[in-house]
């Protein structure tokens, strides 16, 4: 390299700093400038479930509508009730793992019976934060990242009853790809990850293609992650199981699946799945928003030339930096 | 108000349905009329019959009115002409008149010169000594017809105080032929007036103000159906007048009757004989007795109360009073059948044996939707939105505010009841769906 090319490389790299600055700044204005209730279509639907509906059958509704999660109703109390997601049903299986007696009681669980479960096998209760939808979506973030929860409920009340409103609930997804659509500024975000210190790099597990699921499950559970990465011998990446995949494992209320290897049980992984995303140190976050906008991808794994797993990119580690990071 | 709309629709229809008609054929059936009023045909039985289920026909369908009407009016104002005591040149005359003149803008009605004729040689032949309709006047004061004894004739005042020089009125109580003029108000410069008698009922009219035809501003005004604007008034009969309403109606079913009859071109048919009939029949109440002015509609209506129950043809009348015979009798109790589960279905059971095989269990069925509740947004959810990326927030349609706050439901499977409403959120609409296993 000549001293030409440096002096300009120099300039760029400056060139570079300052535009991703700026544009990360004119994300966080944009995001205390709209609120919750911007994101919303100006039509939608909500899939509410009642708490005293059974486990197995919010699974099917679940699996029915083609979503992860919903909001739960106690129509006892009229009163939200916090939300089904698919940690709820790691429990269950993890639960039922260490209880095979208690499949009656499985099998007869209604939602309301999840609390209990949690207390059963010592899992701290998530902290259902919300928010209402009229408060700035950089609030809502916050509070996400606070309560290291992948989705907020936008909770409103109703003038006249003063009861509670379940409005909709944002995800970490909904919210990024909200941004990657409607700020330009993402383009300027020009400066590779690696550089950014977002990049969950070390204790990342993984597993192989024949590690039992249930093993796969409770790492799930034990490290609050939403994916576990599966690589084969040399540790390039293969596959990913995904805290979602749960729900088609244990699909009808079936819990003789457990002994399988993740291998099989990804067997049961519906036709339309997303795939794995992968990219290295040196894409840039604009890259990053660019997929997020195009595809329904919640991690990015960080790989080496080789395909070898170099660490993890989750959605909430760009959030936390679009929000507070770069300074 | 209600006579008065009528007797418009009655003007126009009147019109339309003569446009709409063959005028040769309307002609040829007056012809036909006039021949048989002169040779005083007989009554023929088996032609009431058909004729009186023609009227139960005309209200089973509002869409025969206006034919029949037009032939009524005609048929009216002939035989109000041709009735010895009939006074009345005021609405049906005139009417008629107003028809007659429409038509006459356009060019060449055989069929309307036709009328005419005939109209007057009714006149002749029946009433030598009845005058003819009052020429056109200049005095402020002006009966449409003197010859009316019994008749209540209304004193209308009607002025003009949009200036001009010379101004006259006319309209339908003169059948828009002849001009009445109005006199300078003494003190009041500027306000023409004229005081007319006229009979109960709607009127129309124009100004025509130093030869401009012109409608008052501060009169009511309204359009008829061939797009003229025109001035209305209603005249109210006053209460003293002790005419009896059943003698109108009969009367009026007379004319009517012959109306119609003339009008269907039976070919040969005698077309008065209906008249003859019935003015041998009630001659013996409806002789002193004086007829008001009334809309085809209402003369319609009457008419048929008047006839007998029996229709011919296995018909026979329907009477509103039959339907309020029994007497209901309110009561705080409930019924058990809505009470007790076993007398419910003690009562459904019947109810399925009475209206058994296709019928059954119909109760079950729940009605049918209004057709735009049937369009559930719901149902055209789908998981892509566009090409390639994907609905992840759920965005449906944005739905129709009709569907706004119903329940819709699905059917209840392995237990989960599903129902939805769809409800505003501020500007937006959230469609909630609601799964909750059945108790």
């Amino acid at each position: 390299m000549n001293e030409t090319g440096a002096v300009s490389d120099s300039h760029d790299v400056e060139k570079v700093l300052v535009e991703q600055k700026l544009a990360v700044e004119s994300i966080r204005t944009f995001l205390k400038s709209k609120t919750s209730y911007d994101v919303l279509p100006v039509s939608y639907r909500l899939v509410v479930l009642d708490t005293s509906l059974l486990v197995k059958k919010s699974l099917n509704v679940l699996l029915q509508n083609n979503i992860v999660s919903a909001p739960l109703w106690d129509s006892k109390s009229s009163k939200f009730a916090g939300l089904l997601t698919s940690n709820d049903f790691i429990n269950v299986i993890q639960y039922y793992f260490s209880n095979p007696d208690k499949f009656e009681l499985i099998d007869k669980l209604q939602l309301e019976g999840l609390r209990d479960v949690e207390r059963a096998i010592g899992v701290e209760p998530l902290d259902t934060a919300s928010i209402h939808p009229s408060r700035p979506l950089f609030e809502a973030c916050l509070k996400m990242l606070d309560s290291k929860s992948r989705r907020i409920p936008l909770i409103d009340k109703d003038e006249e009853t003063h009861r509670e409103i379940v409005v909709s609930v944002l995800t970490q997804y909904r919210i990024l790809k909200f941004v990657s659509l409607n700020c330009r500024e993402t383009h300027f975000l020009k400066r590779p990850i690696g550089d950014l210190g977002i990049v969950s790099d070390h204790e990342v597990k993984s597993c192989h293609m024949t590690t039992p699921v249930i093993d796969v499950i409770q790492l799930l559970s034990q490290g609050g992650v939403s994916s576990i990465p599966i690589v084969d011998d040399q540790g390039i990446l293969v596959n990913v199981y995904e805290a979602v995949d749960v729900l088609g494992l244990i699909k009808g209320g079936i819990y003789n699946d457990l002994s399988l290897s993740v291998g099989e049980a990804l067997m049961r992984r519906s036709d339309d799945f997303e795939g794995v995303y992968t990219c290295t140190r040196n894409d840039r976050l604009s890259t990053i928003m660019d997929n997020i906008r195009k595809s329904r991808v919640h991690r990015f794994f960080v790989v080496d030339e080789a395909g070898r797993l170099a660490g993890v990119l989750t959605l909430s580690d760009i959030l936390n930096y679009i929000l507070l990071g770069a300074n | 108000m209600q006579n008065k709309d009528t007797s418009m629709i009655d003007i126009n229809d009147a019109n339309n349905a003569q446009d709409k008609k063959g005028d040769t054929s309307l002609a040829h059936s007056f012809s036909q009329m006039n021949v048989d009023t002169a040779n005083g045909l007989e009554p023929r039985p088996q032609i009431s019959g058909r004729q009186r289920s023609r009227s139960t026909l005309i209200f089973d369908d509002d869409d025969e009115i206006p034919p029949y009407t037009d032939h009524q009016e005609h048929g009216s104002s002939n035989i109000s002409d041709s009735d010895i005591d009939d006074n009345s040149s005021g609405n049906d005359s005139d009417a008629y008149m107003n028809d007659d003149e429409s038509l006459r803008l356009q060019p060449s009605h055989e069929q309307d010169q036709g009328l005419k004729n005939q109209d007057q040689q009714m006149q002749m032949q029946m009433h030598p000594h009845e005058p003819q309709l009052p020429s056109p006047s200049q005095q402020p004061q002006f009966v449409p017809s003197q010859n009316q004894p019994n008749n209540v004739m209304v004193p209308v005042d009607i002025t003009w105080q949009q200036g001009g020089q010379k101004a006259y009125v006319t309209g339908s109580f003169t059948g828009w032929r002849k001009m009445i003029g109005l006199v300078p108000v003494p003190g009041q410069p500027g306000i023409l007036h004229v005081k007319l008698q006229l009979p109960p009922g709607t009127h129309r009219f124009r100004f025509i103000v130093d030869n401009e035809l012109r409608f008052s501003d501060y009169l009511p005004t309204a359009t008829d159906q061939m797009g003229n604007f025109v001035n209305y008034l209603e005249v109210v009969a006053p209460n003293q007048h002790a005419v009896s309403p059943n003698n109108n109606i009969v009367e009026d079913n007379t004319n009517w009757g012959a109306g119609e009859e003339r009008n269907q071109s039976e070919g040969g048919k005698p077309p008065l004989y209906k008249e003859q009939q019935n003015q041998t029949n009630r001659q013996g109440t409806s002789k002193t007795e004086r007829k008001e002015p009334m809309s085809a509609r209402s003369r319609i209506a009457l008419e048929i109360e008047s006839e007998p129950d029996d229709m011919g043809n296995g018909f026979s009348r329907f009477h509103s009073q039959e339907l309020l015979a029994p007497k209901i009798e309110y009561t705080k109790d409930i019924p058990a059948v809505f009470t007790d589960p076993t007398v419910m279905e003690q009562y459904y059971l019947t109810l399925d044996q009475q209206q058994n095989n296709h019928q059954n269990m119909a109760w079950l069925t729940p009605p049918q939707l209004p057709p735009h509740l049937e369009n559930v947004i719901l149902n055209s959810y789908s998981n892509s939105q566009g090409q390639n990326s994907e609905n992840t927030s759920g965005a449906l349609p944005i739905p129709n505010h009709v569907i706004l706050n119903h329940l819709a439901t699905s059917s209840i499977k392995h237990n989960t009841l599903c129902v939805a409403s769809i409800v505003r959120y501020k500007q937006k609409y959230v469609t909630q769906i609601l799964y909750a296993p059945l108790q």
